[in-house]
Protein backbone atom coordinates (compact mmCIF):
# COMPACT_ATOMS: atom_id res chain seq x y z
CA UNK A 1 0.00 0.00 0.00
CA UNK A 2 2.90 2.28 0.73
CA UNK A 3 4.68 1.49 -2.57
CA UNK A 4 1.49 1.83 -4.50
CA UNK A 5 0.77 5.14 -2.85
CA UNK A 6 4.27 6.34 -3.74
CA UNK A 7 3.80 5.31 -7.30
CA UNK A 8 0.40 6.90 -7.70
CA UNK A 9 1.35 9.94 -5.59
CA UNK A 10 -1.58 9.45 -3.25
CA UNK A 11 -1.80 9.08 0.50
CA UNK A 12 -1.76 5.52 1.75
CA UNK A 13 -4.37 4.53 4.32
CA UNK A 14 -1.58 3.43 6.66
CA UNK A 15 0.04 6.81 6.42
CA UNK A 16 -3.26 8.55 6.93
CA UNK A 17 -4.05 6.50 10.03
CA UNK A 18 -0.54 6.84 11.37
CA UNK A 19 -0.26 10.55 10.80
CA UNK A 20 -3.68 11.06 12.33
CA UNK A 21 -2.71 9.02 15.34
CA UNK A 22 0.64 10.68 15.76
CA UNK A 23 -0.89 14.04 15.18
CA UNK A 24 -3.40 13.49 17.94
CA UNK A 25 -0.75 12.01 20.18
CA UNK A 26 1.62 14.91 19.55
CA UNK A 27 -1.16 17.36 20.23
CA UNK A 28 -2.05 15.61 23.46
CA UNK A 29 1.58 15.47 24.56
CA UNK A 30 2.19 19.07 23.53
CA UNK A 31 -0.83 20.27 25.42
CA UNK A 32 0.11 18.26 28.49
CA UNK A 33 3.74 19.30 28.41
CA UNK A 34 2.77 22.90 27.76
CA UNK A 35 0.38 22.85 30.71
CA UNK A 36 2.91 21.24 32.99
CA UNK A 37 5.58 23.65 31.80
CA UNK A 38 3.41 26.64 32.32
CA UNK A 39 2.28 25.36 35.74
CA UNK A 40 5.87 24.69 36.70
CA UNK A 41 6.87 28.11 35.41
CA UNK A 42 4.07 29.67 37.39
CA UNK A 43 5.09 27.89 40.56
CA UNK A 44 8.68 28.79 40.00
CA UNK A 45 7.91 32.43 39.22
CA UNK A 46 5.28 32.95 41.97
CA UNK A 47 7.58 34.83 44.33
CA UNK A 48 8.68 37.01 41.43
CA UNK A 49 5.02 37.66 40.56
CA UNK A 50 4.33 38.61 44.13
CA UNK A 51 7.26 40.98 44.07
CA UNK A 52 6.10 42.44 40.75
CA UNK A 53 2.58 42.77 42.12
CA UNK A 54 3.82 44.53 45.23
CA UNK A 55 5.98 46.82 43.12
CA UNK A 56 3.06 47.64 40.85
CA UNK A 57 0.79 48.31 43.83
CA UNK A 58 3.40 50.59 45.34
CA UNK A 59 3.83 52.33 42.00
CA UNK A 60 0.08 52.72 41.68
CA UNK A 61 -0.18 54.17 45.19
CA UNK A 62 2.59 56.65 44.39
CA UNK A 63 0.86 57.64 41.17
CA UNK A 64 -2.48 58.12 42.94
CA UNK A 65 -0.84 60.30 45.59
CA UNK A 66 1.03 62.27 42.95
CA UNK A 67 -2.18 62.69 40.98
CA UNK A 68 -3.98 64.06 44.04
CA UNK A 69 -1.07 66.40 44.77
CA UNK A 70 -1.04 67.63 41.17
CA UNK A 71 -4.80 68.20 41.30
CA UNK A 72 -4.32 70.25 44.45
CA UNK A 73 -1.48 72.20 42.85
CA UNK A 74 -3.59 72.83 39.76
CA UNK A 75 -6.48 74.11 41.89
CA UNK A 76 -4.10 76.30 43.91
CA UNK A 77 -2.55 77.59 40.71
CA UNK A 78 -5.97 78.41 39.29
CA UNK A 79 -6.89 80.26 42.49
CA UNK A 80 -3.54 82.04 42.48
CA UNK A 81 -3.98 83.01 38.83
CA UNK A 82 -7.47 84.33 39.54
CA UNK A 83 -6.24 86.37 42.49
CA UNK A 84 -3.30 87.63 40.41
CA UNK A 85 -5.74 88.90 37.79
CA UNK A 86 -7.67 90.79 40.47
CA UNK A 87 -4.46 92.16 41.98
CA UNK A 88 -3.33 93.45 38.59
CA UNK A 89 -6.78 94.70 37.62
CA UNK A 90 -7.46 96.67 40.78
CA UNK A 91 -3.85 97.26 41.84
CA UNK A 92 -4.94 95.56 45.02
CA UNK A 93 -3.31 94.00 48.04
CA UNK A 94 -3.36 90.23 48.14
CA UNK A 95 -4.44 88.77 51.48
CA UNK A 96 -5.35 85.48 53.06
CA UNK A 97 -8.29 84.75 55.37
CA UNK A 98 -6.97 83.81 58.82
CA UNK A 99 -9.92 84.06 61.19
CA UNK A 100 -13.65 84.17 61.75
CA UNK A 101 -15.89 85.99 64.25
CA UNK A 102 -15.70 84.24 67.63
CA UNK A 103 -19.43 83.61 68.03
CA UNK A 104 -20.50 83.77 64.38
CA UNK A 105 -22.79 86.63 65.38
CA UNK A 106 -21.75 88.61 62.32
CA UNK A 107 -20.71 87.75 58.80
CA UNK A 108 -17.08 88.80 58.85
CA UNK A 109 -13.58 87.38 58.44
CA UNK A 110 -10.11 88.44 59.49
CA UNK A 111 -7.37 88.80 56.86
CA UNK A 112 -3.62 88.82 57.31
CA UNK A 113 -2.97 92.31 55.94
CA UNK A 114 -3.33 95.48 57.96
CA UNK A 115 -2.32 99.10 58.03
CA UNK A 116 1.33 98.20 57.53
CA UNK A 117 0.44 96.71 54.15
CA UNK A 118 -1.60 99.77 53.17
CA UNK A 119 -5.08 98.53 54.06
CA UNK A 120 -7.50 101.25 55.14
CA UNK A 121 -10.96 101.27 56.62
CA UNK A 122 -13.77 101.01 54.02
CA UNK A 123 -11.51 99.57 51.34
CA UNK A 124 -13.36 97.06 49.19
CA UNK A 125 -12.44 93.37 49.23
CA UNK A 126 -12.93 91.09 46.22
CA UNK A 127 -12.19 87.48 45.32
CA UNK A 128 -11.80 85.86 41.92
CA UNK A 129 -15.55 85.77 41.23
CA UNK A 130 -16.68 89.07 42.71
CA UNK A 131 -17.37 91.11 45.81
CA UNK A 132 -16.44 89.76 49.26
CA UNK A 133 -17.10 92.79 51.48
CA UNK A 134 -15.44 95.87 52.89
CA UNK A 135 -12.82 96.57 55.55
CA UNK A 136 -14.49 97.42 58.87
CA UNK A 137 -11.50 97.55 61.23
CA UNK A 138 -7.78 97.79 60.60
CA UNK A 139 -4.96 96.66 62.87
CA UNK A 140 -1.25 96.90 62.13
CA UNK A 141 -1.01 93.34 60.84
CA UNK A 142 -4.58 92.24 60.25
CA UNK A 143 -7.98 93.61 59.28
CA UNK A 144 -11.60 92.66 59.69
CA UNK A 145 -13.73 92.33 56.56
CA UNK A 146 -17.49 92.67 56.88
CA UNK A 147 -18.92 90.30 54.29
CA UNK A 148 -21.49 91.40 51.75
CA UNK A 149 -24.04 89.15 53.49
CA UNK A 150 -23.65 90.84 56.89
CA UNK A 151 -26.70 92.70 58.09
CA UNK A 152 -24.73 95.97 58.29
CA UNK A 153 -23.42 95.75 54.72
CA UNK A 154 -24.81 98.26 52.21
CA UNK A 155 -23.39 98.51 48.68
CA UNK A 156 -24.69 100.55 45.75
CA UNK A 157 -25.70 98.00 43.15
CA UNK A 158 -26.73 97.95 39.50
CA UNK A 159 -28.50 95.33 37.38
CA UNK A 160 -25.99 94.70 34.62
CA UNK A 161 -28.62 94.02 31.95
CA UNK A 162 -30.52 97.26 32.31
CA UNK A 163 -28.57 99.60 34.60
CA UNK A 164 -31.33 99.77 37.20
CA UNK A 165 -29.96 100.96 40.50
CA UNK A 166 -30.58 99.73 44.02
CA UNK A 167 -28.90 99.08 47.35
CA UNK A 168 -27.48 95.60 48.04
CA UNK A 169 -28.08 94.89 51.73
CA UNK A 170 -26.76 91.87 53.57
CA UNK A 171 -29.37 89.43 54.82
CA UNK A 172 -27.21 86.84 56.62
CA UNK A 173 -27.36 84.01 54.08
CA UNK A 174 -28.06 86.10 51.01
CA UNK A 175 -28.11 89.67 49.71
CA UNK A 176 -31.26 91.70 49.09
CA UNK A 177 -31.17 94.37 46.41
CA UNK A 178 -33.63 96.97 47.62
CA UNK A 179 -35.08 100.19 46.22
CA UNK A 180 -35.26 98.89 42.65
CA UNK A 181 -38.07 100.78 40.84
CA UNK A 182 -41.24 98.77 40.23
CA UNK A 183 -41.05 99.35 36.47
CA UNK A 184 -37.64 97.67 36.17
CA UNK A 185 -38.26 94.31 34.41
CA UNK A 186 -36.03 92.23 36.64
CA UNK A 187 -35.56 88.57 35.82
CA UNK A 188 -34.26 85.61 37.76
CA UNK A 189 -30.54 85.05 36.98
CA UNK A 190 -29.92 88.72 36.22
CA UNK A 191 -26.38 89.63 37.24
CA UNK A 192 -26.00 92.35 39.88
CA UNK A 193 -22.78 94.37 39.92
CA UNK A 194 -21.43 97.17 42.08
CA UNK A 195 -22.16 100.77 41.30
CA UNK A 196 -19.52 103.43 41.79
CA UNK A 197 -19.30 103.93 45.54
CA UNK A 198 -17.12 104.47 48.55
CA UNK A 199 -15.58 101.00 48.61
CA UNK A 200 -15.87 99.70 45.06
CA UNK A 201 -15.52 100.83 41.49
CA UNK A 202 -18.43 99.97 39.25
CA UNK A 203 -18.85 96.61 37.55
CA UNK A 204 -17.64 94.12 40.15
CA UNK A 205 -20.12 91.18 40.31
CA UNK A 206 -22.10 90.91 43.54
CA UNK A 207 -24.21 87.93 42.53
CA UNK A 208 -27.21 86.78 40.54
CA UNK A 209 -30.93 87.18 41.20
CA UNK A 210 -32.62 84.06 42.57
CA UNK A 211 -36.08 85.49 43.28
CA UNK A 212 -37.98 88.77 43.04
CA UNK A 213 -40.39 90.21 45.61
CA UNK A 214 -42.94 92.61 44.12
CA UNK A 215 -45.62 94.16 46.29
CA UNK A 216 -48.80 95.72 44.90
CA UNK A 217 -48.68 98.66 47.26
CA UNK A 218 -44.98 99.42 47.32
CA UNK A 219 -42.89 101.80 45.27
CA UNK A 220 -39.98 99.45 44.94
CA UNK A 221 -39.25 95.79 44.32
CA UNK A 222 -36.66 93.62 46.01
CA UNK A 223 -34.35 91.14 44.32
CA UNK A 224 -32.92 88.31 46.40
CA UNK A 225 -29.36 87.80 45.22
CA UNK A 226 -27.10 84.78 45.61
CA UNK A 227 -23.52 86.04 46.16
CA UNK A 228 -21.10 85.39 43.31
CA UNK A 229 -18.40 84.35 45.76
CA UNK A 230 -18.67 81.27 47.96
CA UNK A 231 -18.31 83.18 51.21
CA UNK A 232 -18.19 80.00 53.27
CA UNK A 233 -14.99 78.87 51.59
CA UNK A 234 -12.90 82.01 51.40
CA UNK A 235 -9.15 81.64 51.24
CA UNK A 236 -7.38 84.28 49.17
CA UNK A 237 -8.84 87.73 48.63
CA UNK A 238 -7.73 91.08 47.25
CA UNK A 239 -8.12 94.38 49.06
CA UNK A 240 -9.00 97.12 46.60
CA UNK A 241 -7.62 100.47 47.78
CA UNK A 242 -9.98 103.38 47.45
CA UNK B 1 -9.91 90.24 122.95
CA UNK B 2 -11.55 88.74 119.95
CA UNK B 3 -14.77 86.92 119.47
CA UNK B 4 -15.96 84.63 116.73
CA UNK B 5 -18.24 87.39 115.48
CA UNK B 6 -15.20 89.51 114.51
CA UNK B 7 -13.81 86.86 112.20
CA UNK B 8 -15.00 87.42 108.66
CA UNK B 9 -15.96 84.30 106.82
CA UNK B 10 -13.92 84.00 103.65
CA UNK B 11 -14.87 81.33 101.13
CA UNK B 12 -11.90 79.16 100.20
CA UNK B 13 -10.58 79.72 96.69
CA UNK B 14 -11.00 76.49 94.74
CA UNK B 15 -10.44 77.76 91.20
CA UNK B 16 -7.38 77.19 89.05
CA UNK B 17 -4.39 79.57 89.31
CA UNK B 18 -4.75 82.80 87.34
CA UNK B 19 -2.15 81.92 84.72
CA UNK B 20 -3.82 78.60 83.98
CA UNK B 21 -7.21 80.30 83.69
CA UNK B 22 -5.69 82.96 81.43
CA UNK B 23 -4.07 80.31 79.24
CA UNK B 24 -7.40 78.48 78.92
CA UNK B 25 -9.13 81.72 77.99
CA UNK B 26 -6.51 82.63 75.39
CA UNK B 27 -6.61 79.16 73.88
CA UNK B 28 -10.40 79.21 73.78
CA UNK B 29 -10.48 82.64 72.09
CA UNK B 30 -7.96 81.62 69.43
CA UNK B 31 -9.77 78.32 68.82
CA UNK B 32 -13.11 80.15 68.53
CA UNK B 33 -11.77 82.35 65.73
CA UNK B 34 -9.92 79.67 63.82
CA UNK B 35 -10.90 76.00 64.11
CA UNK B 36 -14.31 76.02 65.86
CA UNK B 37 -15.76 77.65 62.74
CA UNK B 38 -15.34 74.35 60.90
CA UNK B 39 -17.63 72.56 63.38
CA UNK B 40 -20.61 74.85 62.84
CA UNK B 41 -24.01 73.21 63.24
CA UNK B 42 -26.74 74.96 61.27
CA UNK B 43 -24.49 78.01 61.01
CA UNK B 44 -24.03 78.13 64.79
CA UNK B 45 -20.74 77.50 66.56
CA UNK B 46 -20.12 76.56 70.19
CA UNK B 47 -18.39 79.21 72.30
CA UNK B 48 -15.30 77.83 74.00
CA UNK B 49 -14.82 81.24 75.64
CA UNK B 50 -18.22 81.02 77.33
CA UNK B 51 -17.51 77.45 78.43
CA UNK B 52 -14.22 78.65 79.97
CA UNK B 53 -16.00 81.55 81.69
CA UNK B 54 -18.70 79.29 83.18
CA UNK B 55 -16.09 76.72 84.18
CA UNK B 56 -14.12 79.39 86.06
CA UNK B 57 -17.07 81.33 87.44
CA UNK B 58 -18.68 78.35 89.18
CA UNK B 59 -15.47 77.77 91.12
CA UNK B 60 -14.61 81.27 92.30
CA UNK B 61 -16.18 84.23 94.08
CA UNK B 62 -18.19 86.89 92.29
CA UNK B 63 -15.37 89.42 91.98
CA UNK B 64 -12.94 86.99 90.38
CA UNK B 65 -15.70 85.76 88.07
CA UNK B 66 -16.50 89.32 86.99
CA UNK B 67 -12.83 90.08 86.27
CA UNK B 68 -12.55 86.88 84.24
CA UNK B 69 -15.73 87.80 82.38
CA UNK B 70 -14.26 91.24 81.66
CA UNK B 71 -11.12 89.72 80.16
CA UNK B 72 -13.12 87.20 78.12
CA UNK B 73 -15.58 89.79 76.84
CA UNK B 74 -12.78 92.18 75.88
CA UNK B 75 -11.08 89.39 73.93
CA UNK B 76 -14.27 88.69 72.00
CA UNK B 77 -15.02 92.35 71.29
CA UNK B 78 -11.49 92.87 70.01
CA UNK B 79 -11.71 89.80 67.78
CA UNK B 80 -15.23 90.53 66.53
CA UNK B 81 -14.24 94.14 65.69
CA UNK B 82 -17.71 95.62 65.24
CA UNK B 83 -19.54 94.72 68.43
CA UNK B 84 -18.41 97.70 70.51
CA UNK B 85 -18.60 96.60 74.14
CA UNK B 86 -21.50 94.19 73.73
CA UNK B 87 -19.51 91.04 74.47
CA UNK B 88 -17.70 92.71 77.37
CA UNK B 89 -20.87 93.82 79.13
CA UNK B 90 -22.80 90.65 78.46
CA UNK B 91 -19.93 88.36 79.50
CA UNK B 92 -19.26 90.26 82.75
CA UNK B 93 -22.93 90.00 83.66
CA UNK B 94 -23.06 86.33 82.69
CA UNK B 95 -19.95 85.47 84.72
CA UNK B 96 -21.34 87.33 87.74
CA UNK B 97 -24.70 85.60 87.44
CA UNK B 98 -23.04 82.20 87.07
CA UNK B 99 -20.88 82.77 90.11
CA UNK B 100 -23.90 83.82 92.19
CA UNK B 101 -25.92 80.81 91.00
CA UNK B 102 -23.11 78.38 91.72
CA UNK B 103 -22.95 79.29 95.43
CA UNK B 104 -25.72 76.78 95.96
CA UNK B 105 -24.47 73.66 94.20
CA UNK B 106 -21.52 71.39 93.76
CA UNK B 107 -19.40 72.48 90.80
CA UNK B 108 -18.74 68.94 89.61
CA UNK B 109 -22.35 67.91 89.03
CA UNK B 110 -22.75 67.42 85.29
CA UNK B 111 -26.52 68.09 85.07
CA UNK B 112 -26.28 71.25 87.17
CA UNK B 113 -23.25 72.63 85.35
CA UNK B 114 -24.89 71.75 82.02
CA UNK B 115 -28.03 73.61 83.07
CA UNK B 116 -26.06 76.64 84.20
CA UNK B 117 -24.16 76.63 80.88
CA UNK B 118 -27.43 76.68 78.94
CA UNK B 119 -28.82 79.50 81.08
CA UNK B 120 -25.55 81.44 80.75
CA UNK B 121 -25.62 81.09 76.95
CA UNK B 122 -29.18 82.36 76.65
CA UNK B 123 -28.69 85.20 79.16
CA UNK B 124 -25.51 86.30 77.42
CA UNK B 125 -27.18 86.26 74.00
CA UNK B 126 -30.08 88.31 75.36
CA UNK B 127 -27.73 90.86 76.94
CA UNK B 128 -25.50 90.94 73.86
CA UNK B 129 -28.32 91.80 71.46
CA UNK B 130 -29.76 94.29 73.95
CA UNK B 131 -26.42 96.13 74.08
CA UNK B 132 -26.10 95.85 70.30
CA UNK B 133 -29.50 97.49 69.86
CA UNK B 134 -28.37 100.26 72.22
CA UNK B 135 -25.31 100.67 69.99
CA UNK B 136 -27.54 101.28 66.99
CA UNK B 137 -28.24 97.87 65.55
CA UNK B 138 -31.84 97.03 64.59
CA UNK B 139 -33.75 95.72 67.57
CA UNK B 140 -35.11 92.78 65.59
CA UNK B 141 -31.68 91.21 65.17
CA UNK B 142 -31.91 89.60 68.61
CA UNK B 143 -35.19 87.93 67.63
CA UNK B 144 -33.64 86.77 64.37
CA UNK B 145 -30.86 85.10 66.36
CA UNK B 146 -33.18 83.41 68.87
CA UNK B 147 -32.95 80.03 67.14
CA UNK B 148 -29.17 80.40 66.99
CA UNK B 149 -29.09 81.10 70.73
CA UNK B 150 -30.93 77.85 71.51
CA UNK B 151 -28.67 75.84 69.20
CA UNK B 152 -25.61 77.54 70.74
CA UNK B 153 -26.88 76.66 74.22
CA UNK B 154 -27.16 72.99 73.24
CA UNK B 155 -23.68 73.03 71.69
CA UNK B 156 -22.12 74.75 74.69
CA UNK B 157 -23.73 72.25 77.06
CA UNK B 158 -22.34 69.41 74.93
CA UNK B 159 -18.85 70.92 74.99
CA UNK B 160 -19.05 71.51 78.75
CA UNK B 161 -20.18 67.94 79.45
CA UNK B 162 -17.43 66.55 77.20
CA UNK B 163 -14.83 68.71 78.99
CA UNK B 164 -16.09 67.60 82.41
CA UNK B 165 -15.97 63.94 81.41
CA UNK B 166 -12.42 64.32 80.10
CA UNK B 167 -11.27 66.09 83.26
CA UNK B 168 -13.00 63.48 85.41
CA UNK B 169 -11.19 60.70 83.54
CA UNK B 170 -7.82 62.43 84.12
CA UNK B 171 -8.63 62.93 87.80
CA UNK B 172 -9.48 59.23 88.18
CA UNK B 173 -6.17 58.27 86.55
CA UNK B 174 -4.19 60.62 88.79
CA UNK B 175 -5.95 59.22 91.86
Amino acid sequence: MQINAERTKTESPIAIVATSFFGLAETAVAVTVGGVHSAAATVVSLPQLERDNAALRAGNKTLVEENARLHELAAAYAAEAGVRVSVDLYRGIEARVIGFPPENESRSVTIDRGANAGVRRDDGVVATNGVVGRIAAVGPFSSTVVLVTDYTSRIPAVVRRGRWWGIARGNLGSVRMEYVPQDAPLKVSDVIVTGEGRSFHSGVPIGSVTSIERGDSTLYQIAVVKPAVDLGALDRVVVVPR
Amino acid sequence: MSSSRDKRHVAPFVGPPWFAAAAWLLGAAVADTTVVHFFAVRDVVPSLVLVAVVWYAIRVDVLRAAVYGLAAGLCEDVLAAQTGAAWTISTIATATLTSVLSRGFFADSIPLVGGVTAIATLVRALLFWTVMSLEGYPGGLGGMHLRQAFVAAALNVAVMIAAMLVVRRFNVREA
